[in-house]
């Protein structure tokens, strides 16, 4: 994520750290009306992600959520896990802003396709909702995404049952030359001119 | 929510670290750990403040922008601070030890001139101050020899001291009458003017041994030693010999301690100085204004704010130890920062320790039981749970709650009685599998009887019944293994470590440790010990920890729920159920946000 940041602002490539903060800036989208957009960078790192997922989810217009498509076999359940946790909350399905998963590290040889993303996702959301609707209820009485029912009951979760436009692309924040080499982001960049 | 120390150890390096709350800017110093370099603080804080001073524009202005397109040459800088902090970490050792000497240690032996001596070591000691710092060094060394040598006779000095009052006095009287001449000649002896005034303001207040001479130079510089200087002198002098007599080590404490304030205030010669002395004031101006324009925090603003938040957390029954750290951590993430207009100290204090206490709650990595059960039977092994902890939390109970839970998704269930030790353990057990399989007979799920109690009796070794339940349970296709231990206490170390023993050779998928909500300080020991114990008896390259925590008797305490914080805090894994009364249904999950509500409020 933190990669794609800077290069979509201002298309230069730059050595990231784990972010512990989120980070935020206007960028211009290339399309007709011109407009301005801010982006809003979010850190990953697990102890971090629901507390910034939580102030920034009301103000959201559109959600990107990166996944690293060599990694993502292994990581598969955390992936889906979290993925879970941004589509059951009440203010992201109340708004539904449109959702971009976006493939990354495309360039490495081992990465997984996009269509095949979706397929592991959507099985492995189809349990969780299962296993997490069955979970104890809250102590106040309010369920842990109980009620919150992700698709249609009965059929398997697709990610077309969801409320919100969802899109998946392959991208690459570095390109297939290696560091310094152009990135292949251009699906994103359309799809954001597209949402703004 | 754990920032309260600033460094961190790995294998041979030890890291320390400064946040700059204002700019969102992490200064990190990494060296080895074995060489223990006394300028890495200092370093850090010189660095911290060029680099914010030389980029502030960038910063400010272009924000994010900015930090991205900004370049930072700031190597030679560091260089130069690195060479600064190094040398001034070797000069600094001796230039305390000459300072002390020649302001301590001289007026220490003016007082034993006083005390023992005649008059003329006590005229050499004035023509000494006269003369530059230096010297006076140098000279004040050879003084104290001798003040040491009329020491070593304490009992002669003793009553040499009681004899010879009245000459004191009489020595007293000409002292002041000199040191009164030579009042101008003794500011100069000082070195650096700044500190100089602060010497003399201190020791005007601590120091009993000049002070006579000093408080009466300011109050009488007019007069020339007349009549009426002299009762005064009489006052003192009594006063302070009086109570050297008495307590001798005492006063010299003080004086070394303002001393010591004195020799560090003079040897740093900072920047930094300066600025904390305008922050202070800035502090005071700070607050009339701090309605209106933005200001940042300064730790005494927050710290009545923080101890009132300690002493809340405290009585909600979090852990003493817990809440001080947790209000250190906020201080220091919120130290430095600016605030919005109209925002009080006090409401972004209560925010920054909501979101830290919040951020404790929830879970690093949400522990999914059913999702691993499931993950467990597709591997076609047995998915195995165990509880332990003191004596007396519920552990039995909710492992029968927890398998009525299961039951209910579907999953086979064998408990296994491994607390061969309590009477009455394994019939508690058993008559909970036969309530369970009344609530839930084979006929409802497909002729599988879906509990199964797996005891060997009492007195056996609890660690081998383990291992025989998993086998059976991996041969007769059972989902989930619970293994319910005996409750021991945390001291007991024999039972520690056949518990650890149990738990290492048997490598199950869960390790919960079972607490009661109603416990206060004692989670914390009880957690620490439990856990060191497990680590220690684990012949592992990386030992089974506890994985989760199941927080019983939730339905005891009303909103007292700070056992919840406790125990999160010191093991940073999540409470996976919590239990809220004796029925199977009285089962739940953690819900973060209602906790740390109810912990909040007033």
């Amino acid at each position: 994520k933190m990669t794609f940041f800077p290069q979509l602002l201002t298309g230069r490539y730059r050595d990231t750290q784990t972010s512990i903060t989120d980070s935020s800036a206007v960028y211009r989208v290339s399309n007709d009306k011109n407009a301005n957009v801010t982006l809003i960078d979010l850190p990953g790192h697990e102890s971090l992600r629901l507390q910034f997922l939580e102030r920034f989810k009301a103000a959201a217009r559109a959600i990107v959520f990166v996944v690293d498509s060599v990694a993502f076999q292994r990581e598969v359940k955390d992936v889906a896990e979290f993925l879970y946790q941004v589509l059951v909350d009440s203010t992201v399905l109340k708004n539904a802003p449109a959702l971009l998963i976006a493939c990354n590290k495309q360039d490495v040889t081992m990465a997984k396709s996009a269509k095949l993303i979706q397929q592991q996702l959507e099985k492995e959301l189809n349990t969780l909702r299962v296993t997490r609707s069955a979970a104890p209820t809250s102590l106040d009485g309010s369920a842990t995404g109980g009620p919150a029912q992700l698709g249609k009951k009965g059929k398997d979760f697709d990610f077309s049952q969801l409320p919100m436009k969802v899109e998946f692309v392959e991208c690459s924040a570095r390109g297939s030359k290696g560091e310094e080499g152009d990135a292949d982001f251009e699906g994103l960049e359309k799809w954001l001119a597209r949402v703004a | 929510e754990r920032g309260g120390n600033n460094s961190f150890t790995h294998e041979a390096l030890t890291l320390k670290y400064k946040l700059d709350n204002q700019f969102e800017l992490v200064f990190v110093v990494g060296f080895q750990k074995i060489l223990t370099l006394t300028y890495v603080d200092k370093l850090i804080d010189d660095v911290h403040k060029e680099f914010r001073d030389k980029y502030r524009n960038e910063f400010q202005q272009k924000g994010t922008l900015g930090l991205l397109n900004g370049t930072f040459d700031f190597k030679d800088d560091f260089m130069r601070l690195l060479r600064d902090a190094e040398e001034s970490s070797k000069v600094r050792a001796p230039t305390v030890m000459k300072t002390f000497e020649q302001s301590l240690k001289s007026q220490k032996t003016v007082k034993c001139m006083i005390e023992t001596r005649g008059e003329k070591p006590k005229e050499k000691v004035k023509n000494k101050k006269n003369k530059g710092s230096k010297k006076e060094g140098t000279e004040a060394v050879a003084v104290p020899g001798k003040a040491s040598a009329g020491d070593k006779q304490p009992s002669v000095a003793g009553d040499r001291e009681e004899l010879t009052k009245d000459e004191i006095l009489q020595k007293n009287r000409e002292e002041f009458f000199k040191r009164h001449m030579k009042a101008g000649e003794k500011s100069s002896k000082s070195p650096k003017p700044e500190a100089q005034k602060e010497k003399g303001k201190k020791p005007r207040v601590w120091d009993l041994g000049n002070s006579n001479a000093k408080v009466l130079d300011y109050s009488n510089s007019a007069t020339n030693g007349s009549a009426e200087a002299c009762p005064m002198e009489e006052f003192d002098p009594e006063i302070a010999l009086g109570d050297r007599n008495r307590e001798p080590g005492r006063l010299y404490d003080l004086e070394y301690e303002s001393d010591d304030e004195a020799e560090e205030e003079k040897a740093i010669q900072n920047p930094s100085k300066p600025s904390s002395k305008k922050g202070g004031l800035g502090g005071m101006f700070g607050m009339l204004k701090g309605l209106v324009g933005s200001k940042s925090l300064i730790r005494e603003d927050m710290d009545p704010v923080l101890e009132k938040m300690k002493d809340h957390l405290i009585a909600k029954n979090v852990a003493a130890e817990i809440a001080v750290q947790l209000c250190e951590s906020v201080a220091k993430k919120l130290e430095g920062k600016v605030m919005g207009t109209f925002t009080t100290v006090t409401s972004t204090v209560k925010q920054a320790l909501q979101e830290a206490l919040v951020q404790i709650l929830q879970p690093q990595r949400r522990v999914d039981v059913l999702r691993d059960v499931m993950d467990a039977q597709r591997h076609r092994r047995p998915y195995v749970v165990t509880f332990c902890g003191v004596n007396g939390v519920g552990k039995s109970t909710n492992l029968a709650k927890i398998s009525f839970w299961l039951i209910e998704n579907g999953f086979s269930v064998l408990i296994a009685a491994c607390d061969t030790f309590r009477a009455g353990a394994v019939e508690q057990l058993r008559t909970h599998t036969r309530r369970l399989n009344a609530l839930h007979p084979p006929e409802n799920h497909g002729g599988r009887t879906m509990v199964q109690l797996y005891e060997k009796g009492y007195g056996k070794d609890a660690a081998g019944i383990a291992m025989e339940a998993i086998s059976y349970a991996r041969n007769q296709g059972f989902d989930v293994v619970l293994v319910d231990t005996a409750g021991r206490m945390q001291d007991n170390a024999p039972l520690m470590t056949a518990l650890a023993k149990l738990i290492a050779v048997n490598a199950p998928d869960l390790v919960l440790f079972v607490g009661e909500a109603l416990v206060g300080n004692e989670a914390v020991d009880q957690l620490v010990k439990f856990n060191k114990a497990l680590a220690d008896h684990s012949m592992a390259q990386t030992p089974r920890l506890i994985d989760g925590i199941v927080l019983t008797k939730f339905d005891t305490i009303d909103d007292k729920v700070g056992a919840a914080i406790s125990m999160t805090y010191i093991t940073s894994k999540p409470i996976v159920f919590v239990g809220t009364g004796q029925t199977y249904c009285d089962l739940r999950s953690l819900n973060a946000k209602a906790v740390v509500a109810a912990l909040m409020k007033a």
